[in-house]
């Protein structure tokens, strides 16, 4: 029975942010699509795809999280049969869902473009999936942080933090030599440096989702 | 299946400037309680421990026979709660929200929406943004009472509501306990509101209850009488006055456990009695209040 509420609560924070999402695709779709141009065009393509990426990212924990508490909306929410542990699962539900539509779709598009329109050569792909998931964890602390932290301050300073650490966390990985190495070969080819750094990515989010509901079930006060 | 909707026991909860103390409170099923209190009583304190939204920090409180906040799914599905300052999705219709609710509640009474809808005045396809207060107010309460909940927790319901759309949601109230299974517990600091509906009151004042007990006892136990005091005579202090205000030869003595031996009394000490009174329940609260404020001074 609550596993239907939770899945009501999912569907009801996806119709209240179509707009956003929709409209994050049309940017990042358009972004894939400049990156057809080549030259410098490709570049701006690339960095406007990440900036969509990561401005969703930060935009969603304030839309779906701190909007039910700034305009008292929360206590309509929690007078339905839900526990407040219940009702952070359907939030991170709904919250991932809404990012990794987009992600997923915009990833997926990237990726084709580098298979059928040769963008980038295909030995780039291993990176781009490992480039790809800096967002993802991002948004995952973001999203955590402003779930836990249930201020619109613990979302700014989370975003700070995060938005302004892709640069350092993208300039380190490009420095590691085995995964540099394959960017230019013709065809993707997987290392073990490759699939240690995708599995340690796919770790922190676990954690990070772990560390959240530990930390939201042992609230006392909810409202 | 206990016959209590609400029991409160020795429930306390300390916040860093205000303290909830050992709150007991029972309310029967099939009654309606009137929790009234100043601003910052602990009213809304009370009831979201009811509704398991804040975990208090000792005592038990128990919800149509469910322990809170451990077993507050169980209790919610049963339990209709609107507050003064709950909203709804501005930019959704409120046909959107009828909706959802039902997709939630198997005892959605689509029939009793609508007539709802009519009694209320409102539109379902109308944004919420566009309601006046009232009619957010109205919304909140169609979305509650549709599916029928045992037990109604309205947390200031009628706060900023004109005379006319008041009066529409007490009657809406009143209706819901022509079902007896039924209970509501109904805070406010409007005092004629609680009169008019309720069965119980119970008065909350600094996070304490100091007084609870059946409406009709209640007001017939205060009474205020008017005296006429001849100079050199002193009043006594009889059981059951809880004040005595005095200028020349007028006295105005306040009993919070009226009987007629009291007149008696003050008439054998030389005192004339001139008249005795009802009090209205905003004037036996603020006295009620005055004393508990005194007796904790003391």
């Amino acid at each position: 029975m609550n596993r239907s509420i939770i899945g009501q609560l999912v569907l009801k924070d996806w119709r209240l942010n179509r707009v956003l999402i929709s409209l994050t695709l049309a940017i990042g779709l358009v972004a894939l699509l400049v990156t057809q141009f080549g030259g410098l065009a490709r570049l701006i393509g690339i960095v406007w795809f990440f900036v969509a990426l990561c401005i969703l990212g930060s935009m969603l924990p304030g839309s779906v999280i701190l909007n039910e508490r700034k305009k008292q909306t929360l206590a309509f929410i929690m007078s339905l049969p839900v526990t407040s542990v219940q009702y952070s699962i359907a939030k991170m539900l709904s919250i991932w869902g809404l990012f990794l539509v987009p992600w997923l779709t915009l990833l997926i598009s990237a990726l084709v473009l580098i298979e059928t329109r040769h963008v980038v050569p295909q030995g780039a792909v291993p990176m781009v999936l490992i480039l790809a998931m800096l967002p993802l964890i991002g948004f995952c602390l973001i999203s955590s942080t402003t779930l836990v932290g249930e201020s619109e301050g613990w979302l700014v300073a989370a975003s700070i933090v995060v938005n302004s650490s892709y640069w350092l966390g993208w300039f380190l990985l490009a420095r590691i030599p085995s995964l540099s190495a394959n960017w230019n070969r013709p065809a993707a080819v997987w290392n073990s440096t490759e699939i240690i750094v995708l599995c340690s990515e796919l770790g922190a989010i676990a954690f990070i989702v772990a560390v959240t509901l530990f930390l939201q079930s042992r609230k006392r006060d909810f409202i | 299946m206990t016959d209590l909707a609400i029991q409160l026991s020795g429930v306390s909860k300390k916040y860093r400037y205000f303290t909830l103390d050992k709150i007991d409170l029972e309310l029967p099923r099939g009654q309606i309680m009137g929790l009234i209190g100043a601003n910052g009583a602990g009213k809304s304190t009370t009831i979201r421990i009811l509704m398991g939204l804040v975990h208090q920090d000792s005592g038990e409180a128990r919800v149509l026979g469910h322990r809170m906040p451990a077993e507050q799914v169980a209790a919610k599905w049963d339990i209709g709660f609107a507050s003064e300052d709950m909203r709804l999705y501005d930019s959704m219709t409120l046909a959107w929200h009828m909706n959802f609710i039902r997709s939630i509640y198997s005892g959605w009474d689509a029939a009793h929406a609508q007539l709802l809808l009519k009694r209320f005045g409102l539109r379902a396809d109308q944004t919420i943004k566009g309601l006046s207060h009232g009619q957010r107010v109205k919304s909140a309460l169609l979305l509650v009472l549709a599916r029928k909940p045992k037990l109604l927790v309205l947390d200031e319901p009628t706060t900023g509501l004109d005379p006319v759309a008041r009066h529409e949601i007490l009657r809406e109230l009143t209706d819901v306990m022509a079902d007896e299974g039924r209970s509501i517990l109904f805070s406010s600091h409007n005092t004629q509101d609680v009169e008019q509906i309720s069965d119980r009151i119970t008065f909350i004042d600094r996070g304490r209850i100091i007084d609870s007990m059946d409406k009709e006892a209640y007001l017939d136990r205060w009474r205020r009488l008017r005296l006429e005091v001849p100079s050199g005579i002193d009043l006594p202090a009889l059981p059951g006055i809880i004040g005595v205000q005095q200028r020349g030869r007028l006295a105005v003595a306040t009993a919070n456990a009226f009987v007629p031996d009291l007149a008696n009394a003050y008439e054998r000490t030389g005192a004339r009695v001139q008249h005795i009174e009802h009090m209205t329940l905003e004037e036996i609260f603020v006295a009620n209040v005055e004393h508990s404020r005194e007796e904790v001074k003391a």
